[in-house]
C-alpha cells in the first residue's frame, strides 16, 4: 500500500499538466485528494504503529538484488509522523495553492505536477526502509526543489538560487552516497532496520558517519551550508512553505533522527551535530532578526530552528529524542503556516516588506490570528506545542548538562549547549514578534498598501488550520507522549521519564523558559537597539560568497586544464601518444630485460641492400620538402618491400605489393595536381630535435620490441600448417589466396568493406568540394561547349572509336598512345580475369586481378579523358563497388542456407557444354566480389579525383585565366581544410 | 537452425545491406528501406542471441569451417552479446532520427547517397569488433568502423569537419598502427592470433615480456576508448559531425575500445599487474574530462567532454578487476552507450529548435518547447547519476565495488567519482539554465546577457580564458560560422526515436535487477575465462 501512495502521487503528478490545461488553477483541488488520502491511510494507521503496542508495517519489493537493494517500505513510529506531515501539508498547500495562482497564470500544469511529484517523492524518503532507497528519494526531492525554486526563471536570481539549492544538496548529497555505501558494505546489508539492529563499527564507518551528516546538515541548510535556503525563496510561497520548511529540509533532520539511536555513540556524531546544530540555531535567529522580506525572515528562522531539531535529535536521549520529535511536528504546523500567511499577505498587499506593510490586522483578521497563534507557537509560549516541545526540550538537556543522562557529554559542553539553545530561544522570541509586528501592526508613518484585499475563506482556511493545529496539540501532551513513545524508547530511561504536557512542575526548565521569554521580549522591546548592535556585528564574510567563489575557481580551473590539455593541435596530440608508448609498454620492456635473442644478419646479401635502400628512401622522404618527391620515395620503400617478399619466397605478396604501389603512385600523382608542390613551411624548428629524438625512440623501441618479441616464442605459430591444409581442404595451392579467399576470408570481407566506404567517401568529399561525381553519365550528358574539338574530327557528333577527341584539345593527344591502349585494354582485362580464376593455385586473385584491371582502365583514362573512361565502363562506380560487396557478402551467406559455415567454400565440379569438365571452388565467387570491388574503386577514384585531367586541359585552351582562377579557388578551399 | 549460425549475421547482413544500397545508389527510398530492415533484423538477432548466450553459453562459429585457431571464429557469449543488444537498438534509433533529419541526402545533385551504406558498414564494424574472438580480426572490425567513421565524421565537407576529420582520421590511425603492430609482436611471441589460443599460450611468455605486450596492446585501445592522456583528440572531432553522427559515434565509437579493454584484460591477461596504472588514468580522464565540460559553452562540446570523463567509470570498474567491479564497468558501458547517443540526438533537436548549440544563443526552450525541455532535462540528470536512473545505479555498483576493493586508490577514486558526478550536474544544469530557463537574448541590440548562472561570471568561464581556450576553441569556433539558424519546429520522426532513447535509459533501471544478475554472470565468465575458451576450442588449446 506504502508503495501504491507514493506511485499514487507521481501518476498525478504525470496527469497534472493535461489536468491543467482544463481546470486551470482548480487542478490544484484535484491533485490535493491524493495526499489527502494518504493522510487518511496514515492516520488510520495510527493505532498500529504509534502508540503503547506499536509494531511496524513493511513492505518490500525486489529491486536490483546485485547491488542490495530493494524497494523496501517501512512505517514506524517516526515515519509515521513525518508521512502525516508531509501528506497533511502536502494536501492543504496543495489547496491553497489553487487561490494562490490565477487562474491564467502560466505552467501551472507543470508547477502542478512538479508539487505534487515531489510530495510523493517526500513520502517516498520518510516510508523507505532501504539505504539506498532512501538516497534515490532524497536525490529526487533535490531535482524537485531546483525545478520548483527555477518556477520563474526569467530572473536571474531565481535561476541562481535554484543552481545553488541544487549544487550544495547535491554536494552533500553525494557524500552521504558514498557514507550509505561503506555503511552498506560494512553492514553487509542496506536494509535500513537491518543496520539499525546491527550497526556497524569501525574507522571505515566513522568516516561514513561525517559523510552521512555532511548530507543531512546541506539539506537541512545547516552551516555552513545554510545560505541556499534563505536564496530559494525564490520559489513561489507555496514552495516555501512546504518544501523548505515543513518537508523536505526536514529531511536532514529526519535522517539524524533516524540514525541517531545505533549511530550517535559513534565518535564524531555528537560532537559535529551540537557545534553545528548550536551555531545554526544561534545564526540564523540573529540574522532572522534584521530581516526586512518577510519570507526572507521566516526562512533564517527555519534554519535556526533546524539548528534546532539537529542538536535535540541527535543529541540520543530518551527524553531529548520524545521532545525533538513533538519539536518535529510543532515546527512544521507553525513554519508552514507562517509562510502561507505570508503568501496571503504578499497577495492581498502587494509586498512583503515590513517596513511597507501597515495596518493589515484589520483587514485580514483570520490570517492575522493565525499569524498570531503559529508565531506564539515559534516562541514557545504556553498554551502552544511550541512550548510544550520547548519545554521537554530544555528539560531534556538541563539532564545532559548535569548528569549526561548516558551519553556522556561532559558537563562543560552540556552547559554550553543549553546556554547555546536558551539564548536561540530568545532570539526566537524576538524574531516571532517582530513577525507579528511586522506584518500586521499598524506602524506610525507608514500608509496602508493601496488595494488591499482580503483572502477568500479557502484562502486563509490553510493556515488558519495548521495553526489551530498547534493549539490543540498543547494540550494533547498527555496523548502525544505514549503515540511518540515508541520512537523515544529506542534509547534507554533516561534521568526523567519523559513526557509531554504542559505543566512538569517549578524547575529549572520552566525558569530557562522564562527566561528566554523575557529576554526575547526585552530584545522586541528594544528593537532599535537590536538593529544598532547589529549593524555593528555584521561579518563581513557570508559563507554565500564562499560558495560562489568556490565556483569561480572550479570555473576557472576547469578553463586552464582544459586549454592546457585539450590544445587542437594534431601534432601534440601525436607526440603525447609516442610518448606514452614510449614511456609505458617501453619502460616495461626495459624493465623485462632481453633474454638471449639469436641474431643473424640475412639469408641472402641482397636483403641487406634492399634494407639499406628502404632505410634511405624512408629518411629521404621525412626529409623531402616537395610532394612530388616524397611520394616517389614512399613508393621505394613500397617497392622494396616488394622485393623483400620476393626474396622470402612469397611471389603473391610481392606482386600484391607491386600493384598497390603502382596504384597508389598513380592516385598520388593526380591528388598531388591540385595541391601546391612544397609542403608548407612551417616555423617548427624548434621543437625538430625532440620530434626526431621521439621518433627514433619509437623506431628503436619497436625494433627492439620485435626482436625480443620474437625471441619469446615458445609454440610454433599456427601458420605452420596453413601450406598442407590449403591445399587439403582450400583446394588451392596459392597458400596466399587460400588465406585470403578461404581462410581468413572474414578479414578479407571486413578489408573490402573499408575499400568500399573509402572510396565512396572520398568521392562523395570531392563532389562537395569541387562539383566532379564518380557518377557515369551518359556522353549527352557532358557539357556540349567541349564538342568544339569534336567538331573537328572527321565522325563529327557520332560515337567514334577513339573518343579523347570529345575532350582533349588536339595538340594535347597522342594518337599512338591512344591507338595503343586501345588495342592493350581488352588484353589487359582478359589477363584480369585470367589472374582473377587462376589465383587459387597461382599468383593472382582478386585483389591483384582487381588492381590489373583498375590499371587498364587508368591507361584508358589517362590516354584519351573521361570519354574513353566511360566508354570502357559505361557503369556507375558506386553500383560496381555494391555489387561486388554484395556478391562476396552473399557468397559468405549462401553455406549458411544450406547448414554450412558462413563463407565456407565447397568444390564444384561441372560439365558445361563447349568448356567441358569445369572445377572450381566457391570461394572464387566470393574472390569475383572482390575483384569487382577494386575495379568500382579505381573507377570511383578516376572519375573523381581524376577528372579533372581533360578539364583543366580543355578550359587551359578556351581561356586561360579561368584556369589559373579555378586553380587558385581551389587551392584555397583545400587550404581551408587544412 | 540452430543459435551460432546467427552468430555471424549481425556483421555480414550489414554488409549485403551496404552492398544493396551502394548499387541503389540513387534510390533513397530503397536505401532507407535496406537500411531499416537489416538494423532491426539485427536487433532480434542481437536478442536471440543474448538470450541462447545466456542460457547455454558462449555461441561460436567457425568461419569458412576452419576451427579455431586455423580459422577464425566468431563468439556471442554474455558479454559480446549484451554490447551488440544495445549498440543494435542504438543504431536503429539513430538511423530512423537520421531519416527524420533528413541528413541522409544532401541534395538532387549528389553523386551517391552515402550516408546509408556507410552508416550500416559502420555498424558491421562494430559488431564484428565485438563479435570476434581473433585479434586480428577485431582490428579489422575496428577498421571497418573507423573507415566509416571517417566518412560520416566529414559527411557534408564543410571546412569545419575535415579540419576536425582531419585530427580524427590520423590520430586514428596512429593508434591503428600501434595496435596493429602489438597483434604482430603478439603473434611474434605466441605464434597465433586467436583469442582462446592466446590465452593459453600466453602464459607460458616470461612475465616482463607479456606484460610490456599487454601495455602496447592497452595503448592502442586507450586511444579508441579516449582513456586520459590519449583522449584530447575527441573532443575536437566528434562536435562537428551532424547530431545523429555523433550520437552513434558517442555511443558506440569509444566503447568498442571499452570493451576491447574489458576483453584482452581478462582473456589474455589475467591479474592486475596493471590495475595501478588504469586507476590513475580513469582518475585523471574523470577529472579532466569533467572539467573540460564545466568549461564549454556549447552543449555539443559539453557533452564531448562528458562522455570522455565517463569513460574515467568504466576504466575503474575494470581497473578494479573483481567480478564486481567488472560487472558495474558493463552495466555502465550499456548505459553509457545509451544516454550519450540520447543526448546527442536532443542537441539535435536543440539545435534544431533553437538555431544553434551555444549556450549563449539559446535561450527560453523550457517555455517555448516543454517537450523538449522533458527529452533533455531526463536524460542530463541521468548522465549526471541522478536516482533513480541508471546513470545512478552504475555508479552506486562501481562505489561498491570500490568499498569492497578497499585499497586507498580505490577510495581516491571513488572520491573522483562522485567529484565528477557533481560537476557533470553542475554541467548540466548550467546548459539547463541558460538554454531552457534564461530568455532568449534578443538578437539585435547588443545584448548583454546575465550569463552567470552558476555563480562564476561567463567572462570566467569563458571570456578570459587566455591564449590557450582560444587554441582549444579555435578548430571548433571556425566550424560554426552559422548566424544563428533559423528555429524550426520539431518533427515526430526526430522527437520519437530521441524520446524511445530517453525510455530505453528508464527502462535500463527498471530491469536494472535482471541486468545486473547477467552482467554479474557475464563478469564471472570474464574471470573465469574457461567457458569461452574451452568454447572456442572444445579440443583443448594445446601449445
Amino acid at each position: 500500500m506504502m508503495a501504491v501512495l507514493i506511485a499514487a502521487h507521481l501518476a498525478a503528478a504525470a496527469l497534472a499538466p493535461l489536468l491543467a490545461g482544463r481546470l486551470r488553477s482548480r487542478v490544484f483541488l484535484v491533485l490535493a485528494v491524493v495526499p489527502a488520502t494518504a493522510f487518511a491511510w496514515l492516520a488510520a494507521r495510527g493505532g498500529t504503529v504509534a502508540g503503547p503496542d506499536a509494531r511496524s508495517i513493511t513492505q518490500s519489493t525486489a529491486w536490483v538484488d546485485s547491488l542490495g537493494m530493494q524497494l523496501s517500505f517501512r512505517l514506524g513510529t517516526l515515519s509515521w509522523v513525518m508521512a502525516l506531515l508531509v501528506t497533511g501539508i502536502g494536501a492543504l498547500v496543495l489547496v491553497y495553492s489553487a487561490y494562490y495562482f490565477r487562474p491564467d497564470e502560466t505552467g501551472l500544469g507543470r508547477f502542478s505536477g512538479l508539487l505534487t511529484g515531489f510530495a510523493g517523492t517526500m513520502l517516498g524518503l520518510v516510508l523507505a526502509d532501504d539505504l539506498l532507497l532512501l538516497y534515490v528519494f532524497w536525490e529526487l526531492t533535490t531535482v524537485f526543489s531546483y525545478l520548483l525554486i527555477g518556477h520563474n526563471p526569467d530572473r536571474r536570481a531565481n535561476r541562481r538560487a535554484a543552481m545553488q539549492a541544487l549544487i550544495v544538496t547535491t554536494f552533500g548529497g553525494l557524500a552521504m552516497l558514498v557514507g550509505v555505501v561503506i555503511v552498506g558494505q560494512a553492514a553487509g546489508t542496506y536494509s535500513i532496520s537491518g543496520v539499525l539492529a546491527d550497526p556497524p563499527a569501525g574507522t571505515a564507518v566513522s568516516v561514513a558517519v561525517v559523510l552521512l551528516l555532511v548530507g543531512a546538515v546541506s539539506k537541512s541548510a545547516l552551516v555552513p551550508f545554510h545560505f541556499w535556503l534563505p536564496a530559494a525563496m525564490a520559489a513561489p510561497t507555496p514552495v516555501s512553505a512546504y518544501l523548505h520548511a515543513a518537508a523536505m529540509v526536514k529531511a536532514g533532520v529526519y535522517v539524524v533522527a533516524l540514525f541517531a539511536p545505533a549511530l550517535a555513540g559513534v565518535l564524531p556524531w555528537r560532537p559535529l551535530l551540537l557545534t553545528v546544530g548550536v551555531a545554526t540555531m544561534l545564526l540564523g535567529a540573529w540574522r532572522a532578526l534584521r530581516q526586512h522580506d518577510l519570507k526572507l525572515l521566516l526562512a533564517f528562522g527555519t534554519v535556526s530552528q533546524l539548528g534546532f531539531l539537529v542538536v535535540v535529535l541527535g543529541v540520543g536521549t530518551r527524553s531529548a529524542a520524545l521532545a525533538g520529535v513533538a519539536m518535529l511536528v510543532a515546527h512544521a504546523l507553525f513554519k508552514a503556516a507562517l509562510f502561507l500567511v505570508v503568501g496571503i499577505v504578499d497577495h492581498g498587499a502587494g509586498t512583503r516588506d515590513l517596513r511597507l506593510l501597515s495596518g493589515l490586522r484589520r483587514r485580514m483578521p483570520v490570517a492575522f490570528w493565525a499569524a498570531v497563534l503559529a508565531a506564539a507557537s515559534m516562541a514557545g509560549v504556553p498554551p502552544l506545542a511550541g512550548f510544550v516541545a520547548k519545554e521537554s526540550i530544555v528539560k531534556a538537556f538541563v539532564d545532559v548538562a548535569r548528569t549526561g543522562d548516558g551519553t556522556g557529554i561532559p558537563p562543560v559542553a552540556g552547559w554550553t549547549v543549553l546556554v547555546g539553545l536558551v539564548a536561540g530561544s530568545a532570539l526566537t522570541v524576538a524574531y516571532s514578534a517582530r513577525f507579528v509586528w511586522g506584518a500586521f501592526a499598524t506602524k506610525p508613518g507608514v500608509s496602508e498598501p493601496a488595494g488591499i484585499h482580503s483572502p477568500p475563506v479557502g484562502f486563509a482556511a490553510a493556515p488558519a488550520l495548521l495553526a489551530l493545529g498547534g493549539l490543540a496539540l498543547g494540550f494533547l501532551g498527555s496523548a502525544e507522549t505514549p503515540a511518540l513513545a515508541p520512537y523515544a524508547e529506542h534509547y534507554p530511561e533516561g534521568v526523567h521519564h519523559a513526557s509531554l504536557g504542559l505543566w512538569h512542575g517549578l524547575n529549572l526548565a520552566l525558569v530557562l523558559s522564562a527566561v528566554s521569554l523575557a529576554a526575547g521580549a526585552v530584545m522586541y522591546w528594544q528593537r532599535h537597539a537590536v538593529a544598532r548592535a547589529q549593524r555593528g556585528l555584521r561579518v563581513g564574510y557570508e559563507a554565500e560568497h564562499g560558495f560562489r567563489r568556490t565556483l569561480r575557481v572550479v570555473d576557472r580551473v576547469a578553463v586552464e586544464v582544459t586549454g592546457a590539455t585539450q590544445r587542437g593541435s594534431l601534432p601534440v596530440y601525436l607526440v603525447v601518444i609516442f610518448v606514452v608508448v614510449i614511456t609505458v609498454p617501453g619502460t616495461a620492456l626495459l624493465m623485462a630485460g632481453v633474454g638471449s635473442v639469436d641474431l643473424y644478419g640475412w639469408d641472402n646479401p641482397a636483403q641487406l641492400a634492399v634494407g639499406g635502400v628502404l632505410v634511405a628512401a624512408a629518411i629521404l622522404t621525412a626529409r623531402s620538402g616537395r610532394r612530388l618527391k616524397a611520394v616517389l620515395l614512399a613508393g621505394v620503400t613500397g617497392y622494396g618491400m616488394a622485393l623483400l617478399f620476393m626474396m622470402h619466397g612469397a611471389p603473391d605478396l610481392a606482386l600484391t605489393q607491386v600493384l598497390v604501389e603502382t596504384v597508389t603512385l598513380a592516385v598520388f600523382v593526380l591528388v598531388l595536381r591540385s595541391l601546391p608542390p612544397r609542403f608548407s613551411e612551417r616555423p617548427l624548428t624548434s621543437t625538430r630535435w625532440g620530434r626526431l629524438g621521439i621518433g627514433a625512440l619509437v623506431g628503436a623501441l619497436m625494433a627492439g620490441f620485435a626482436l625480443v618479441a620474437s625471441a619469446a616464442r615458445t609454440a610454433d605459430p599456427v601458420s605452420e600448417t596453413f601450406a598442407e591444409r590449403a591445399e587439403a581442404e582450400g583446394r588451392g595451392h596459392n597458400v596466399v589466396n587460400v588465406i585470403l579467399v578461404d581462410i581468413r576470408a572474414w578479414d578479407t570481407m571486413g578489408e573490402i568493406s573499408v575499400l568500399v566506404v573509402a572510396a565512396t567517401g572520398v568521392a562523395s568529399l570531392v563532389f562537395l568540394i569541387t562539383g566532379r561525381t564518380g557518377r557515369w553519365r551518359p556522353d549527352e550528358a557532358i557539357g556540349s561547349a567541349l564538342d568544339s574539338h569534336a567538331s573537328s574530327h572527321p565522325d563529327g557528333g557520332r560515337p567514334s572509336w577513339l573518343r579523347a577527341g570529345g575532350t582533349l584539345p588536339p595538340d594535347r593527344r597522342s594518337i599512338v598512345f591512344e591507338v595503343v591502349t586501345r588495342l592493350a585494354f581488352h588484353i589487359i582485362v582478359v589477363f584480369s580475369v585470367y589472374l582473377l580464376f587462376s589465383g587459387h593455385n597461382m599468383p593472382g586473385g582478386g585483389f591483384a586481378a582487381g588492381l590489373v584491371a583498375g590499371l587498364a582502365l587508368m591507361m584508358r583514362y589517362l590516354a584519351g579523358g573521361r570519354h574513353e573512361l566511360n566508354d570502357a565502363a559505361p557503369v556507375d562506380a558506386g553500383l560496381v563497388l555494391g555489387v561486388g560487396l554484395f556478391v562476396a557478402t552473399g557468397t559468405g551467406l549462401v553455406p549458411l542456407a544450406v547448414g554450412g559455415a558462413v563463407l565456407q567454400s565447397a568444390v564444384v565440379d561441372l560439365s558445361v557444354p563447349l568448356l567441358g569438365h569445369v572445377h572450381f571452388t566457391t570461394s572464387l565467387f566470393f574472390d569475383v566480389g572482390v575483384y569487382l570491388v577494386v575495379v568500382g574503386l579505381m573507377l570511383d577514384v578516376l572519375r573523381s579525383l581524376g577528372s579533372g585531367v581533360d578539364r583543366h586541359g580543355d578550359e587551359s585552351a578556351e581561356n586561360g585565366r579561368d584556369e589559373a582562377d579555378e586553380q587558385h579557388a581551389q587551392q584555397e578551399r583545400l587550404g581551408e581544410t587544412r | 537452425m540452430n543459435a551460432s549460425a546467427l552468430v555471424p549475421l549481425p556483421v555480414i547482413l550489414p554488409l549485403l545491406g551496404a552492398g544493396l544500397a551502394f548499387a541503389f545508389g540513387r534510390s533513397a527510398r530503397a536505401q532507407r528501406v535496406v537500411s531499416v530492415v537489416v538494423l532491426s533484423v539485427i536487433v532480434a538477432v542481437a536478442a536471440v542471441l543474448l538470450t541462447r548466450a545466456d542460457a547455454h553459453g558462449p555461441q561460436v562459429m567457425h568461419l569458412g569451417g576452419w576451427h579455431a585457431p586455423i580459422g577464425i571464429a566468431l563468439v556471442a557469449d554474455r558479454v559480446s552479446a549484451l554490447m551488440l543488444l544495445v549498440s543494435a537498438v542504438v543504431a536503429l534509433c539513430v538511423l530512423v532520427y537520421s531519416l527524420g533529419q533528413g541528413v541522409t541526402e544532401y541534395g538532387p545533385d549528389t553523386p551517391l547517397s552515402v550516408f546509408h551504406p556507410t552508416f550500416l558498414v559502420l555498424i558491421a564494424g562494430v559488431s564484428n569488433a565485438f563479435l570476434s574472438g581473433d585479434l586480428f580480426n577485431i582490428y579489422v572490425g575496428f577498421e571497418v568502423l573507423l573507415a566509416a567513421s571517417y566518412v560520416l565524421l566529414t559527411l557534408g565537407g564543410t571546412s569545419g569537419r575535415i579540419r576536425a576529420g582531419t585530427i580524427y582520421v590520423i590520430v586514428s590511425l596512429v593508434s591503428s598502427v600501434i595496435f596493429l603492430t602489438a597483434i604482430a609482436l603478439i603473434y611474434a611471441a605466441t605464434g597465433t592470433v586467436n583469442l582462446a589460443h592466446l590465452s593459453v599460450r600466453l602464459e607460458d611468455v616470461p612475465d616482463g615480456i607479456r606484460l610490456a605486450l599487454q601495455l602496447m596492446l592497452m595503448t592502442g585501445f586507450a586511444v579508441k576508448a579516449a582513456v586520459f592522456p590519449l583522449w584530447a583528440w575527441l573532443p575536437d572531432s566528434y562536435p562537428t559531425a551532424p547530431a545523429p553522427v555523433t550520437a552513434v559515434f558517442a555511443g558506440l565509437l569509444t566503447k568498442v575500445g571499452i570493451y576491447a579493454i574489458i576483453r584482452t584484460q581478462t582473456l589474455l591477461f589475467p591479474g592486475s599487474e596493471i590495475s595501478g596504472l588504469l586507476m590513475w588514468a580513469a582518475l585523471l580522464t574523470m577529472l579532466i574530462g569533467v572539467l573540460g565540460a564545466v568549461a564549454q559553452t556549447d552543449v555539443k562540446r559539453m557533452l564531448s567532454f562528458t562522455l570522455v570523463s565517463h569513460i574515467g567509470y568504466m576504466v575503474f570498474g575494470v581497473a578494479l578487476s573483481g567480478d564486481d567491479g567488472l560487472s558495474a564497468a558493463m552495466f555502465y558501458v550499456v548505459h553509457h552507450i545509451t544516454i550519450q547517443t540520447t543526448l546527442f540526438l536532443v542537441v539535435g533537436l536543440i539545435e534544431r529548435r533553437g538555431g544553434s548549440t551555444a549556450l549563449d544563443r539559446l535561450g527560453g526552450l523550457a517555455r517555448s518547447s516543454p517537450v523538449l525541455a522533458v527529452l533533455f532535462f531526463v536524460p542530463a540528470m541521468n548522465l549526471a547519476g541522478i536516482p533513480p536512473f541508471p546513470g545512478f545505479l552504475g555508479k552506486v555498483a562501481l562505489m561498491q565495488a570500490g568499498v569492497e576493493n578497499a585499497s586507498p586508490m580505490a577510495y581516491v577514486l571513488i572520491a573522483g567519482a562522485v567529484t565528477t558526478s557533481l560537476l557533470t550536474l553542475y554541467a548540466m544544469a548550467k546548459a539547463w539554465n541558460r538554454a531552457f530557463w534564461q530568455p532568449r537574448p534578443a538578437e539585435a541590440d547588443g545584448w548583454h546577457r546575465d550569463a552567470e548562472d552558476g555563480a562564476a561570471d561567463s567572462t570566467g568561464a569563458a571570456g578570459a580564458a587566455g591564449p590557450a581556450t582560444d587554441l582549444h576553441r579555435g578548430p571548433v569556433s571556425v566550424a560554426e560560422p552559422e548566424a544563428a539558424e533559423p528555429s524550426r519546429p520539431l518533427q515526430l520522426a526526430m522527437t520519437g526515436p530521441a524520446a524511445a532513447l530517453v525510455l530505453v535509459g528508464i527502462t535500463l533501471s527498471v530491469v536494472a535487477g535482471p541486468l545486473f544478475d547477467l552482467t554479474d554472470r557475464a563478469a564471472v565468465d570474464l574471470r573465469e575465462r574457461a567457458p569461452y575458451v574451452e568454447a572456442v576450442l572444445p579440443q583443448g588449446g594445446g601449445p
